[in-house]
């Protein structure tokens, strides 16, 4: 079940916080541009305004300056039409529903109750199975977030934003999370923008990784990512993925705009 | 990360207490317009400005009950506060007795305080002391349960350390626990300023020489009606001056933490199993049994007015008239549950779609909200007389006023609920385009339930007070009457038969609460419920 997923084009996007008697400016002229299908990892320090980027692309968020358009749609308008499915850093879950509840909800807010169906397969796609009945107090760091995941794809959204979903968790849970991910979004083709702290998560993950200043949030470089997939954990300890890693890295210590392209043939 | 402070710059809403100043001169507007044409010449309502001139023309004779009453309440909350914090600081060092002092603790809550308030008077006659008693009394369960909660909340770490010099609990206690427990103690005494008020106000109801009290019970047998506003609203003045001086004292002493909401408390630990639970019933009224003999045997009190448990026991099973005292008693106590528990249903369904309200209509909340907050500080039962006067005296007085007094706390503790509903939850809602029914029954109701099952547990006892009130004072039914016309004949057998009856009536209903509440946040959440 393959879906088009929609493109994302934001542009000249920023966005100022009143707090208290300040004024915080989190984005100032911030691009980005996504290909149906594609998939995104955005990077930054601390405070860069990633999550604020993630918040304006699913419409929970209004930009001051600058557009966001998906196939001509607003993110308002992707919103209305329940087209966006969207997992945090807390996974946000209700926690007197159960697992198999909780994935429902986002069929039930979007009035497709009917294809219940679908949450099974998810359960079973986010190696839930047998936890279907468990409250999330039940469940560990990591099969919450598994959860949230499932809630997010559990619509065929037709694009799916990510905030740092692994944030809290492990290491080794963290990688678990980064392969099934890799899967669904093998198997789903929908757009997908990941916000992360980690490079080597987005360096695995992404087409595309792109590297964010500190505040006020703008593009710093954007690194094309073609190593190919499916990928694996070997992956990880190629040397192509550690100089993608350290090319990443180093730019994220430059303040210069940069284009670099790494492709794992040519190393 | 996402927070909910962000706004966007350039929309600058006026500052809040302009919209509630706003909204206060638009309702002493709408109150004096109604007063002077609705109901003009029919005692029911003073419209505020013969309210204003009423005061200043008697001044000195209500700035001389006023300070009567106050006088009263301080040393009620004074006393009664050190016994509490000394009952928890014992409950604390001794654990295996916990227990039974947090049975004792709770039936002072559940007592009957119209009725004790009969009996003190006969105990101490005409003096401040049963104001005074009423008032230790009114504060007593707060303050311990914040006192205990605070002595709990003692960083494990902390104590540890103790224990690793090789120290034991005492020292834990006065080094750790006692200065742990600060906030939550403030929490506690904010609460128990109004209260101490009510309590002597409602021990002066009942015959003292002077106190606001007194001059209610007057004023409500001559239909003084501007004076019976003037008294309530100096009553509604001072309590919540004193819960604002209070709060404002604990926020100066400790800023560090953020104010803690005694009311959203979840009940005792209850162990799961029948038998604990029926354990949680037995105990406390073993305990008072107990505690009754003793009081009776310390005191020496005289037999004709002060009757032991077998004597109440003969009266209601055993005595030949036993079943004409049965049917009277009981008949009184139908009376009293039934309209009790209409107005306190009708008071807690009506607070949630408030603050379902509130949620969805920001406006109104910020319109209504400050109102509400202040309402909620002060002790409804002291505006009795108002109600009365302004209902009448009917059966739905008593609807009238459980149900206010059962709303507005609610309603506060149920909104909060709502408002700290995660953001997250809230933005995955929005993510979908929820519509507002949708964040209702996902989101704000069901996090709302907590609030409201420890609200209406402690709403039991509280409505059950408001109700003895409104009969003895206006309806002429139920057990309120009752008690009034027993104490009037002297008959200290019914009396006590109503007292006994109206504290088991509490207890048991305050027990069914605190187990429907348990046994149903561990339905929703399996392992959260304290």
């Amino acid at each position: 079940m393959t879906h088009p997923g929609a493109p994302v084009d934001v542009v000249g996007v920023g966005r100022t916080f009143a707090i208290g008697a300040d004024e915080v400016v989190a984005l100032r002229g911030f691009d980005l541009h996504v290909p149906p299908g594609g998939f995104c990892a955005l990077i930054g320090p601390s405070g860069c305004g990633k999550s604020t980027v993630l918040r304006l692309v699913a419409g929970l968020d209004r930009p001051d300056e600058g557009t966001i358009d998906m196939d001509g749609v607003s993110p308002d308008g992707m919103r209305r039409r329940q087209r966006i499915g969207v997992a945090f850093q807390d996974p946000s879950l209700l926690p007197w529903r159960s697992v198999a509840a909780n994935i429902r909800l986002a069929l039930e807010l979007v009035g497709r109750r009917h294809e219940h169906k679908a949450v099974g397969e998810l359960i079973e796609l986010v190696g839930l199975q047998g936890f279907e009945k468990a409250r999330p107090a039940q469940l560990s760091g990591g099969m919450r977030q598994r959860v949230a995941i499932a809630r997010a794809l559990v619509t065929a959204p037709d694009l799916l934003l990510l905030d740092e979903p692994f944030g809290a968790l492990d290491a080794l849970t963290r990688q678990q999370l980064n392969d099934e991910l890799q899967r669904i979004w093998t198997a789903r083709g929908t757009t997908t923008v990941l916000v992360t702290h980690s490079i080597p998560e987005a360096v695995y993950a992404a087409d595309e990784v792109v590297v964010m200043s500190p505040r006020p949030g703008r593009v710093v470089s954007r690194h094309r990512v073609s190593f190919e997939r499916p990928r694996t954990r070997e992956l990880l300890l190629t040397d192509g993925f550690h100089s993608a890693v350290e090319a990443v890295s180093a730019s994220l210590h430059r303040s210069e705009r940069q284009v670099v392209q790494i492709d794992a043939e040519t190393i | 990360m996402t927070t909910g402070v962000e706004e966007p710059t350039g929309q600058r809403d006026a500052p809040p207490w302009i919209l509630s100043l706003l909204v206060g001169i638009g309702v002493i507007g709408a109150w004096e317009l109604a007063a002077r044409t609705l109901y003009a010449g029919s005692y029911r309502l003073s419209p505020p400005s013969s309210v204003v001139l009423e005061f200043i023309d008697n001044r000195g004779l209500y700035s001389r009950n006023l300070w009567h009453s106050t006088r009263s309440a301080a040393w009620g909350f004074l006393w009664g506060n050190l016994a509490a914090i000394a009952l928890a600081s014992v409950a604390s060092l001794v654990p295996w007795l916990r227990r039974s002092i947090g049975a004792v603790c709770l039936t002072t809550f559940c007592l009957p305080f119209i009725a004790l308030a009969l009996i003190l008077r006969v105990i101490t006659g005409p003096g401040t002391g049963t104001p005074i008693a009423l008032s230790a009394l009114a504060v007593f369960f707060t303050t311990y349960v914040a006192a205990l909660l605070g002595f709990d909340t003692a960083p494990g770490s902390a104590l540890d350390v103790v224990r690793s010099f090789g120290r034991g609990r005492f020292v834990a206690f006065r080094r750790v626990r006692l200065r742990a427990s600060v906030p939550a103690m403030f929490a506690g005494l904010q609460i128990a300023a109004p209260a101490a008020f009510l309590g002597a106000v409602v021990g002066e109801f009942t015959g003292a020489h002077k106190g606001l009290g007194i001059l209610t019970v007057r004023a409500l047998g001559a239909l003084e009606t501007d004076r019976i506003w003037v008294i309530a609203v100096l009553s509604t003045a001072v309590s919540s001056g004193a819960y604002l001086a209070v709060g404002a004292l604990g926020r100066y002493l400790c800023p560090w933490v953020p104010a803690l909401d005694m009311a959203t408390v979840p009940a005792a630990r209850q162990e799961p199993g029948l038998l604990n639970r029926l354990g949680a019933l037995v105990t406390p009224i073993a305990v008072v049994i107990v505690a009754w003999m003793a009081f009776l045997w310390v005191f020496q009190l005289n037999p004709y007015f002060a009757k032991t448990p077998i004597d109440v026991w003969s009266e209601l099973f055993t005595n030949e008239d036993a079943a004409t005292t049965r049917s009277y008693v009981f008949g009184a106590l139908g009376t009293t549950l039934w309209t009790t528990t209409l107005g306190f249903v009708v008071g807690l369904i009506g607070a949630v779609a408030t603050a379902v309200a509130f949620i969805l209509l920001p406006w109104l909340e910020r319109a209504l909200m400050p109102i509400a907050v202040a309402l909620r500080s002060i002790p409804i039962i002291v505006t009795t007389p108002v109600i009365i006067v302004f209902v009448g005296r009917g059966l739905l007085t008593t609807t009238a006023i459980v149900a206010v007094m059962s709303f507005f706390p609610t309603l506060v503790n149920c909104f909060g609920a709502m408002r700290r509903t995660p953001v997250g939850v809230l933005d995955v809602l929005k993510s979908y385009d929820a519509r507002p029914r949708a964040h209702v029954r996902n989101a704000y109701l069901p996090a709302a339930v907590p609030a409201l099952l420890a609200s209406a547990r402690i709403a039991v006892p509280t409505s059950l007070l408001g109700a003895t009130v409104a009969e003895w004072l206006a309806t002429g039914n139920g057990m309120g009457a009752i008690m009034i016309i027993a104490y009037t004949q002297n008959n200290y057998n019914v009396l006590w038969v109503s007292v006994t009856v109206l504290t088991l009536v509490a207890v048991v209903c305050y027990w069914l609460v605190a187990v429907f509440e348990s046994r149903t946040l561990e339905r929703m959440v399996p392992g959260m419920s304290r």
